[in-house]
């Protein structure tokens, strides 16, 4: 038994001792530029799924989230000199109160209506960070210091060691907790107001409680992944931060790993990615990698509309129980 | 244990109960029937919290009710079914069985999703039911009245003192509903009270003590079975002054 658990996970031992080596044997900054990016998109998917996928209620919102973390951190660095790999884990949680309070209001929608909804909020933080240009800079954005610790900049070769290795703690974060609650009574709620939230409702959940924790958790990861992200592109802008499509991303990959699992977004987001700058790399800046992404989709919902994991692990399921049947008979 | 007193509520013009009162006791099997929009449905909703009365009150064990949501009243100790059979489609019947149990509190609600001694009172349950060798099987690969009584078997997850059948027959076969009535039965004996809404007239007549009878949203009569077979206005709403008259 024990054994058998060992060997079940040992994929995940070996990707994650794959993952730490990463930054000492690819010194290619591009490819580390790029790992960066995939394991941030692996969290805000796994983060959103907390929401998306065990609840079912679909957010297109969480760029809000994702770009008051970065403003947060960026304020906070600027002013009081806050570390921002210090101080995201903290902002985070102002975050989160924001999150729990727009998600008490929006949460009382659903279907379509909380998809709308929650694509206002990215525009009502847009707005406001282009208006309140006294604390934000408005439109002109704010600059971060080039990345470094205390008054020692890194230099350009060890800039990125650093972030992948933030990136990283917290991808493992957001998977443990979303693994967490997966197996515990919130998660099987949340799961259950996903298949019918009258039902869950009537056998004693209180669905809107549940919901909004839900909300308030996959915001948090979102919020710290915010913050991250501005120090490391040490600027940010309303436009670029508060970006409707950052969300959709976050869905999407969702949808292509499997909605609703442990692993599907992760890995929906170590396709995604890299593809996605493999093809920019390839073919320009052009929008070609969106057309790509739609293809890929497309193909997803049409032969695997549960996404590559579940299908996967359908498959090999189904052929253990036949392997099994022929055995008995 | 269960008053509802002078419960109205309308949907627009249309008035779904109006005024309707009827008295649960502790340890009884009380049987709500009415003819098709009579507002049995609806009167089970606002029990048990899935609409709020236009007016009225609802008492459970001496307790205010009415303005308490469904997961409140539930934990305080109603459980109910659905006229159309409710499940989590999707997920295993063990889970289905678990989603149900009373937790409150925080460290509840982040402790293991399905616990040792939880599992043990479901397996109990769905073997009273027959459905051990279903455990691990979606809940929507099992036939109707197999979900008839895995909708059954999970409201007792969280042992409620009142239990609310909506149409327990309705849909199943003779077969099923022998052990639907067996089930009540024997729960009854055990001390569980129930108030079921059902047109199967031999299952009322031959579980329940007492009768409530519905029409158009008000209550037109009350007895024991044998009084309520015979009562002219609970035959006339069922067949018609005409055909009343007629017999």
């Amino acid at each position: 038994m024990k054994q058998s658990l060992i060997f079940r996970n040992a994929w995940l031992f070996v990707a994650l001792i794959v993952l730490l080596a990463y930054p000492q044997f690819q010194k290619n900054q591009y490819y580390q530029h790029v790992m960066i990016m995939t394991m941030m998109a692996a969290v805000l998917s796994s983060s959103w799924n907390i929401l998306g996928g065990y609840a079912g209620y679909t957010s297109l919102g969480h760029a809000a989230f994702f770009g008051l973390g970065g403003y947060l951190v960026a304020l906070a660095h600027n002013r009081y000199g806050w570390h921002p790999f210090v101080s995201t884990w903290f902002l985070a949680i102002i975050v989160t109160g924001v999150a729990l309070i727009l998600g008490w209001i929006s949460l009382r929608t659903q279907g379509s209506a909380f998809v709308v909804v929650t694509i206002a909020m990215v525009f009502i933080f847009r707005l406001l960070a282009l208006n309140l240009s006294g604390i934000t800079n408005g439109a002109r954005g704010l600059t971060q210091p080039r990345p470094g610790w205390g008054d020692v900049p890194w230099s350009p070769e060890f800039i990125k060691v650093p972030f992948h290795y933030i990136m990283l703690v917290l991808l493992c974060l957001t998977v443990f907790v979303s693994w967490r609650i997966r197996q515990s009574k919130f998660g099987l709620g949340l799961i259950a107001i996903r298949e019918d939230e009258g039902k869950a409702e009537a056998v004693g959940i209180n669905t809107m409680l549940y919901k909004v924790l839900a909300f308030g958790f996959s915001a948090y990861f979102v919020g710290v992944a915010g913050g991250i992200y501005s120090y490391f592109f040490t600027y940010i802008d309303p436009q670029f931060i508060f970006d409707v499509f950052t969300g959709v991303t976050m869905v999407l990959i969702a949808l292509l790993g499997g909605r609703g699992t442990l692993w599907g977004p992760v890995l929906g987001a170590f396709i995604m990615e890299p593809l996605g700058n493999w093809i920019i790399g390839e073919f320009g800046g052009t929008q070609i990698h969106l057309t790509v992404f739609g293809g890929i989709l497309l193909g997803v919902m049409l032969f695997m509309p549960q996404g590559i994991l579940p299908t996967i692990t359908n498959v090999i399921q189904q052929r253990a129980k036949a392997r099994a049947a022929q055995v008995q008979s | 244990m269960l008053s509802v007193q002078n419960v109205s509520k309308a949907f627009g013009g249309i008035k779904a109960v109006d005024g309707g009162s009827l008295e649960v006791k502790k340890g009884t099997v009380t049987g709500l029937i009415g003819p098709n929009g009579s507002g049995k449905t609806t009167l089970f909703n606002i029990i048990t919290g899935f609409y709020p009365p236009d007016s009225g009150e609802i008492l459970f064990n001496n307790q205010p009710i009415q303005k308490l949501l469904p997961s409140q009243i539930c934990h305080r100790g109603i459980g109910r079914t659905f006229q159309i059979t409710r499940l989590f489609w999707k997920m295993t019947v063990l889970e289905n069985m678990i989603v149900p149990v009373r937790h409150t509190g925080w460290r509840t609600l982040f402790s293991q999703g399905v616990k040792k001694i939880e599992e043990e009172h479901a397996m109990e349950l769905l073997d009273m039911v027959g459905l051990t060798k279903f455990r691990d099987d979606e809940a929507q690969k099992m036939s109707f009245g197999q979900q008839k009584l895995l909708e059954f078997a999970a409201i007792l997850m969280s042992d409620p003192e009142l239990i609310l059948l909506d149409e327990p027959a309705g849909g199943v076969n003779p077969v099923m509903i022998e052990k639907i009535m067996t089930l009540v039965d024997d729960l009854n004996r055990q001390g569980k009270t129930f108030l079921v809404v059902e047109h199967n007239m031999r299952l009322v007549m031959e579980l329940c003590q007492h009768i409530v009878v519905l029409d158009h949203g008000q209550k037109i009569a009350e007895g024991e079975p044998a009084a309520i077979q015979n009562n002219p206005l609970v035959l006339e709403a069922y067949l018609g002054s005409e055909h009343h008259a007629g017999a």
